[in-house]
């Protein structure tokens, strides 16, 4: 998915920023330049954090 | 789903609009920028449960620059006339397979519902496998139609449209997917949406560029 469209970033891009370590749309601009721009994104970008934190979350549970 | 032309790049977006008539309307008087960035195809997906929200498929003729394209002035605007102040993900990829279990079905023709789904996979081959192997299981839940798209950006990222007979029979099909069906369970997830549950509701053709 392309989620930022001004810098054509994507999802899987968003999504190794994150795995290392980003927890905020900012830190994820900082990385990646998404959601730098017009920032019509950043709500994408914090459900992306959100998936990866409850995914993490529920495998901690799980073992 | 409609019987134009196999297309076979594709940007695809599922959001919600303030007015869904007004925002068609606008695309209608505005063919020249979509023909300005390649587009041959839009077609309107209305929502059957969650009024407003539509899914849009954008049948484009080069996949050159996605990003070029998604830059376009053209997409923010239209962004802008249908009242998104967030920009949704878009989805950009090619066809994998358009299976037809039911024949094909005129232009235009409405009736069934679709159910739309975008999601990452383990692997897309094994996925049309598992779907092939299934497929006499997908006809006898109402599945009419599956098409499948798989990103360019992301080899395991897919969208498929499902046709179905009904809206009691899509609803089954979601409550109770078949296990061939994997991508059910991914969509709605991190930059996913949920799954899309409408109609057809109109296509317009575009020109050649200009």
């Amino acid at each position: 998915m392309f989620v930022c469209l001004c810098t054509g970033t994507t999802s899987h891009v968003v999504n190794e920023v994150v795995a290392n370590g980003a927890k905020t749309s900012k830190q994820i601009a900082d990385a990646c330049g998404a959601g730098g721009d017009c920032g019509r994104c950043r709500r994408t970008l914090r459900a992306m954090i959100e998936a990866h934190y409850a995914g993490r979350a529920s495998e901690a549970v799980s073992r | 789903m409609s019987e134009y032309d196999l297309h076979s790049l594709i940007l695809a977006c599922d959001f919600r609009v303030d007015d869904v008539d007004q925002m068609w309307k606008w695309l209608n008087k505005h063919r020249e920028p979509l023909a300005s960035i390649g587009a041959h195809h839009v077609v309107l997906y209305t929502s059957i449960w969650e009024p407003g929200r539509v899914l849009v498929t954008i049948g484009i003729r080069q996949a050159g620059s996605i990003r070029d394209v998604l830059r376009s002035p053209a997409i923010f605007e239209w962004f802008n006339i249908s009242g998104a102040d967030d920009i949704p993900p878009i989805f950009g990829g090619e066809v994998v397979e358009k299976i037809d279990l039911d024949g094909p079905s005129p232009e235009g023709h409405v009736g069934r519902v679709v159910v739309g789904v975008m999601a990452s996979v383990d692997d897309v081959a094994s996925v049309m496998d598992k779907v092939h192997d299934g497929l006499e299981r997908f006809k006898s839940g109402g599945v009419r139609k599956i098409w499948v798209y798989q990103a360019l950006d992301d080899g395991r990222e897919v969208m498929i449209l499902q046709e179905i007979d009904d809206e009691l029979s899509a609803r089954q099909w979601i409550d109770h997917p078949d296990a061939a069906a994997e991508w059910m369970s991914g969509a709605g997830f991190g930059a996913y949406p949920t799954q899309f549950v409408g109609r057809f509701a109109h296509l317009m053709s575009i020109g050649e560029r200009v």
